[in-house]
């Protein structure tokens, strides 16, 4: 640890001690009667108003690996980084038009978990297990990833590099997580709720700071795009091609305008069916407190696209691109960005800023799979007549299996290998989207055909981008692959899939007279809105729907 | 594939028969559910179709077309989103009226969008 900066070092731990007495604190904060209730544990109550929703959905969908990976894909490959941009501004009126459904049919049956819906709704257990199974299996990559971005951090820090043991260089991650997973154990959606103040703090005085000061450090805006567009337009040694492209192109291969359009759909899809975007959504209190959000967190996209052009920054400034040039890791590229354009001090608080970010949505990442797992696998096929107190404490112990799952992922697995993970988490999430958001709007669907489509997109998914291969690596190399010629979002063409199938065998199902399967909600119910919270036991049908 | 399809519940319950009794608000203002589908729609369409804005050129200030559209197409989608929201205010019966219209009275968005 001879190269740690003092300053910086000391700046981080002040600001993870202080998150840790606030995650441990929480548990006391808007203290319910029985908190050892799923509700109050897994949902905070589900009492939040648009304030503190604001803060926590904001705080649960930028990650920080968002920080990190968004402008490494735009250091590495130019334009196309910038589908994240897109996507987050296409998915607020995406979610919309039907996050406000699945609040109210969710608020009034009382289900905690979007595969407490399905079973519901099409009064199917081995599509609830489908879903489940799904949300889980999308969500532990998706926390090693947090990780991967605090390992990021701590790597320029400069804490980790001293020993090339793997148990001793990474001591400090280790640290953090246990601390991550002892104090949501105890507090529940209360503390990453409590946290995500500071996190959100951090990272808009952050952001704000780093878009005015360091463009002035590198000679203007114009100098900065200039650089880039020269950059991507230079022919790589490697593959004979350009570096990559300053915006997307009308070609059929490569960074496509069509590519970019289904990277930003596909992603935007997936974004409000992951089970801790909706476990975010459900603790709030009201109907409108979800519309307004929608209205109200486009403003933390104005900050990932301020993040994104950090990809550019970083390539403009001659230091930190041999840097990241020579550890071979783009995602050093903002991490060694902050530390040469900033007084040490600010470096502190930008590093800060980004491993408190990845705290925050680990911790939510965590809980959401815990529910999945005590509510749709543990209730429904080994104890289905477990209490309220029962649930809660079994979720309490999942949330940490997954946290120790995710954190040997992020320790033993090399990191192309865990991207590549978080991309098949988002090509596998996707496949719930017919069920899950199809439902919403219809019964039409017949169950099997369901579970057949999201198999077919479930296989699809996962061996096109298994064959995706790179001159760089000969397996998960890319999100996108080639269909018809053209550069797709494997995701996107899964979800076709899993529509096509779902569709024809509907149509055959019902031709042939299949038994259909109870539903238990009505019609209204997804357009109330509830004062109160359901009452502790699963409400009955039709309960305090007051719309 | 419009409407979820009413499905047979207790039909002595009284809270069900009370919420199927009600004017469906999609009918009952087409202009300001057309309005908000239209909204809706075109806030999703404006950063999907990418052509529009995938060019270089003209800058405006330092930043190429691209860049300068993506970053201001936020605050515009925050806009629309929040105007849609006040137009779904309106869509709200005062009081539930006695009428027998169908109760699949969905949700005014989707009811323009779809």
């Amino acid at each position: 640890m001879s190269n740690v900066n003092t300053v910086v070092f000391t700046i981080v731990v002040i600001l993870f001690v202080f998150v840790t007495f606030i995650g441990f604190a929480a548990a006391r904060w808007r203290r319910a009667d029985d908190m050892l209730h799923l509700n109050e544990w897994g949902l905070g109550g589900r009492s939040y108003g648009t304030f503190i929703g604001w803060f926590l959905l904001g705080g649960d969908l930028y990650t920080a690996y968002t920080f990190i990976a968004v402008p490494a894909l735009v250091f590495a490959s130019g334009a196309i980084g910038f589908f994240a941009v897109s996507y987050t501004i296409m998915v607020f009126p995406i979610a919309f038009i039907f996050l406000p459904r699945l609040w109210s049919v969710c608020r009034v049956h009382n289900y905690v978990t979007p595969a407490d819906f399905i079973r519901g709704r099409y009064g199917s257990r081995g599509l609830s297990l489908a879903a489940a199974f799904t949300g889980i299996l999308s969500l532990l990559p998706y926390i090693a990833l947090q990780l991967v971005g605090i390992q990021a951090v701590l790597t320029v820090m400069g804490v980790e590099a001293s020993s090339t043991n793997t148990y001793v260089k990474d001591i400090p991650l280790f640290v953090a997580f246990v601390v991550l997973a002892v104090y949501t154990y105890v507090s529940g959606l209360r503390a990453p709720a409590a946290i995500s103040f500071v996190k959100d703090t951090l990272i808009y005085v952050f952001v704000i700071v780093a878009v005015f000061y360091i463009p002035t450090r590198l000679g203007g805006w114009s100098h900065i795009f200039g650089a880039a567009q020269t950059h991507m337009a230079a022919i790589n040694p490697a593959t004979k091609k350009p570096n990559g492209a300053f915006i997307p192109t009308s070609k059929s291969v490569g960074s496509t305008q069509l590519d970019f359009a289904t990277l930003a759909l596909g992603s935007a899809l997936a974004l409000f069916i992951y089970p801790h975007t909706i476990t975010g959504a459900l603790a709030t209190k009201r109907r409108n407190v979800v519309k307004r959000n929608m209205a109200l967190l486009p403003a933390y996209s104005v900050l990932l696209a301020c993040i994104a052009l950090f990809g550019y920054m970083a390539l403009t400034d001659k230091t930190t691109a041999a840097e990241v040039k020579k550890a071979d890791n783009t995602q050093l590229a903002v991490p060694y960005l902050i530390q040469h354009m900033f007084p040490s001090w600010f470096t502190g608080i930008s590093f800060s800023a980004i491993i408190i970010g990845a705290l925050v949505p680990a911790a939510i990442m965590a809980i959401a799979a815990a529910n999945l797992f005590t509510r749709n696998i543990f209730k429904e096929f080994f104890k289905p007549d477990a209490s309220p107190r029962l649930e809660t404490r079994v979720s309490q112990w999942a949330s940490l299996v997954v946290k120790f799952g995710a954190l040997a992922f992020a320790v033993w697995l090399p990191h192309t290998f865990a991207i590549n993970l978080q991309l098949l988490g988002g090509v596998w999430i996707l496949q719930i989207l017919v069920m899950l958001v199809g439902g919403l709007f219809t019964r039409w669907f017949h169950r099997w055909a369901l579970l057949a489509g999201w198999a077919a997109g479930m296989i699809y998914g996962t061996i096109a981008a298994y064959n995706v291969s790179s001159p760089a690596s000969s397996h998960w190399a890319s999100s996108s692959d080639i269909v018809f010629g053209h550069s797709v979002y494997i995701g996107f063409t899964a979800v076709v899939i899993n529509i096509a199938a779902s569709v024809v065998l509907t149509l055959i199902l019902k031709a042939v007279r299949a038994p259909e399967g109870a539903d238990e909600t009505l019609p209204h119910q997804y357009t109330a809105d509830p004062v109160d919270a359901p009452a502790p036991e699963p409400a009955g049908v039709g309960a305090a729907a007051s719309d | 594939m419009t409407e979820p399809t009413a499905t047979p519940s207790d039909p002595g319950d009284p809270q069900h028969a009370a919420a199927t009794r009600r004017v469906n608000p999609v009918t009952a203002h087409p202009i300001t559910s057309l309005a908000i589908g239209v909204l809706v729609t075109a806030a999703i369409l404006g950063t999907l179709i990418v052509p529009i804005y995938a060019r270089e050129t003209p800058y405006i200030g330092d930043f190429p077309f691209f860049y300068f559209y993506l970053l201001i197409y936020m605050p515009a989608t925050a806009l629309v989103l929040w105007i849609a929201m006040l137009l779904q205010r309106r869509l709200k019966p005062r009081r539930p009226a006695g009428t027998d219209t169908a109760g699949t009275a969905g949700d005014p968005v989707p009811g323009g969008v779809r």
